[in-house]
């Protein structure tokens, strides 16, 4: 032992000499907390860095030499105010937005091509199911039909009844039945789809096969009238887009759902992760084509009221979504 | 409390306290409340401009759907992943690998929302009993969605699992003083220990002592009385378990206790340097169990 009195404890020399730089620390983390890293000058950011590494340094070594629960637990939640600081999220929204539309949708897109069509599959297998029954028996289009979707349309309603549906001028409330299109069953098939594809994915395909058998039955009834050309017509100018979308809806529910069957070499929380990163940008895509889709609903259908105009708008807009997926984001081969 | 290990690219690890499921409904009420509240402002300053019927029901609906998703996604990246709820309750959502949170992982888990959070909610007030398939599906999906958090370690809902985040707490840090320093000046001078002496205790007793301390310093004059009769049973414990025979005099209680702290975590500090460290009392009988 030193004979020149008592010296101090190792520990309570290591706090002394650091104390000023920690209550530095603190003083920037709170400022950080409350304006932002933006507000920070230049010398102020870089010294919140390097502090925090000094910090983090620090209660690394207390927790070794130290037994004072004070300097502990003051340390441990600095470093991670600090850490939380440091590491906030940095992203300009300009650069995200491009992001996406240029690079990450059209890849993401064809990253799951496999599921989409899965997803198509679905949908067409159910309307060929829809299709199918009705024929047998139109009693099953009842069965399938929702009868807030219906709108009284039926195997009881009058051929002229469905015609007058499809060539409708007078409904027409701009702004308003836009949202209620955009809020209608397709939009909540959508989310859910997606939704319940990290479910094992089995509850995504019935439902997207459900939709599909929804989608065959109308069909069926109207082609049973005589109406078919006409009835596709009124589906094209928003239905091509807004079928896909909900075929895209559950190609990202099903590669969730892939993700959560067969994990392969990951857990399934890592794989869930994984496959979120294509799934969220299916889902956002989705979204997007849901919201074009109601615009067409609402606007187009009610103005374009000729049968081939309307064709050519819906497969038209069809075409430009799949050049978007085919062309976008495609990086060309520099050779050296 | 669950706690959660991050570990930065640093290399320290950091301990956070995992938010619980009733901080974070908290948080999403008054998200909701907040956000329903900016809409009707905005609503009704349309309506007071002089637009209604049909027109204004649309606008509505619409302003509700555009302004809800952007806002809890840009809330998060602008705010250091807490929205206007989790700042007030104090919460945030963090990576949970470790790095920052992307916008990703932002994006990710306020979409599941939509389908997690606002579909059951809006379900619970249109499930009626005439379609009781759709109903019962609906039934079963809201109870997997409130299922999901309350089932995990870091009470994460789908959408954290597929972002990689999770929700914590904000630590609060308040820097005490050192317990040592002043004891080393004042009092160790006047009570010599044997390092004998000090082989009793471990890290849990100097701790508690630690906390004693404190107390001590900031009780106020009414509480003295209990507290003396308190130390004069601590200092009688200690006396008789190190075996200290000099008699300590009344007044001299807390110096005596402050002395013995530091030289207690003196001596405890150089032991652990040596790599022995002694958790508590019971050190010593550990030690034998694993020698034999």
């Amino acid at each position: 032992m030193d004979l020149s009195g008592p010296p101090l404890i190792r520990s309570v020399r290591f706090r002394q000499e650091r104390e000023a730089d920690w209550k530095r620390l603190d003083e920037l983390v709170t400022k950080t907390e409350r304006t932002g890293v933006h507000s920070l000058s230049w010398a102020e950011a870089q010294s919140l860095a390097q502090l925090y590494q000094k910090a983090s340094n620090s209660l690394s070594v207390a927790r070794e030499i130290s037994l004072d629960r004070g300097l502990l637990t003051y340390l441990e939640a600095l470093v991670a105010r600090a850490y939380l600081a440091v590491y906030a999220p940095q992203e300009t929204l300009g650069g995200l937005f491009a992001r996406f539309f240029t690079q990450g949708a059209p890849r993401a897109m064809r990253a799951c091509w496999p599921h989409i069509q899965l997803g198509i599959l679905c949908m067409f297998l159910g309307a060929a199911l829809g299709y199918g029954l009705y024929f047998q028996d139109t009693a099953w289009y009842n069965t399938f039909m929702p009868p807030r979707l219906a709108g009284g349309r039926g195997p009881g309603a009058s051929t002229e009844y469905l015609r007058n549906v499809i060539y409708d001028e007078h409904g027409w409330e701009g702004l308003g039945s836009f949202a209620s299109f955009l809020f209608s069953h397709n939009t909540r098939i959508a989310i859910f789809v997606f939704g319940l594809g990290a479910f094992a994915a089995l509850p995504a395909i019935l439902l997207t096969a459900y939709n599909g058998t929804i989608l065959g039955a109308f069909l069926a009834l109207h082609v049973d009238r005589g109406l078919g050309w006409d009835v596709g017509g009124w589906l094209s100018i928003h239905g091509v887009t807004e079928i896909s979308a909900i075929c895209i809806a559950a190609g990202g529910g099903i590669r969730l759902g892939q993700a959560v069957l067969f994990p392969g070499q990951y857990t399934r929380r890592d794989a869930l992760w994984i496959a979120g990163r294509d799934a969220v940008k299916l889902a956002i895509v989705a979204a997007i084509m849901l919201v074009a889709a109601a615009i067409l609903e609402g606007f187009g259908r009610q103005l374009i009221q000729d049968m081939t105009a309307r064709y050519v708008v819906g497969w038209g807009m069809g075409l430009l979504w799949l050049a978007w997926f085919v062309l976008g984001g495609r990086q060309r081969h520099t050779r050296l | 409390m669950k706690q959660e290990t991050i570990i930065p690219p640093e290399g320290v690890p950091v301990q956070f306290n995992v938010a619980g499921i009733g901080a974070r409904l908290g948080a999403q009420l008054i998200d909701v409340v907040l956000t329903f509240l900016l809409i009707l402002a905005i609503v009704s300053g349309f309506a007071f401009a002089g637009l209604g019927g049909q027109w204004l029901s649309g606008f509505a609906a619409l302003t509700f759907f555009f302004l809800r998703v952007p806002y809890y996604i840009l809330a998060e990246l602008m705010w250091n992943g807490a929205t206007l709820g989790k700042r007030m309750l104090g919460l945030r959502v963090v990576s949970s690998n470790g790095r920052s949170l992307g916008v990703y992982g932002v994006v990710a888990r306020n979409l599941m929302k939509e389908a997690e959070v606002f579909l059951p909610m809006a379900l619970i007030f249109t499930i009626s009993a005439e379609d009781t398939v759709s109903g019962q599906i609906s039934g079963a999906w809201c109870l997997m969605a409130l299922a999901v958090p309350v089932f995990n370690r870091r009470n994460q809902r789908l959408g954290d699992m597929i972002a990689g985040t999770y929700v914590i707490h904000r630590p609060e840090a308040v820097l005490l003083p050192d317990a040592a320093a002043t004891a080393v000046e004042v009092a160790e001078g006047a009570f010599a220990f044997q390092t004998h002496q000090l082989e009793h205790y471990g890290a849990f007793e100097l701790q508690t002592l630690e906390g004693i301390l404190r107390k001590l310093k900031d009780a106020s004059k009414s509480h003295r009385k209990a507290q003396e009769m308190e130390m004069l049973k601590i200092v009688e414990a200690i006396r008789k378990k190190i075996g200290y025979s000099d008699p300590v005099r009344h007044e001299d209680h807390e110096e005596f206790l402050a002395a013995f702290y530091a030289a207690q975590r003196r001596h405890l500090e150089s032991r652990q340097l040596f790599g022995d460290k002694r958790a508590d009392k019971f050190h010593k009988e550990k030690s034998d169990e694993t020698a034999s």
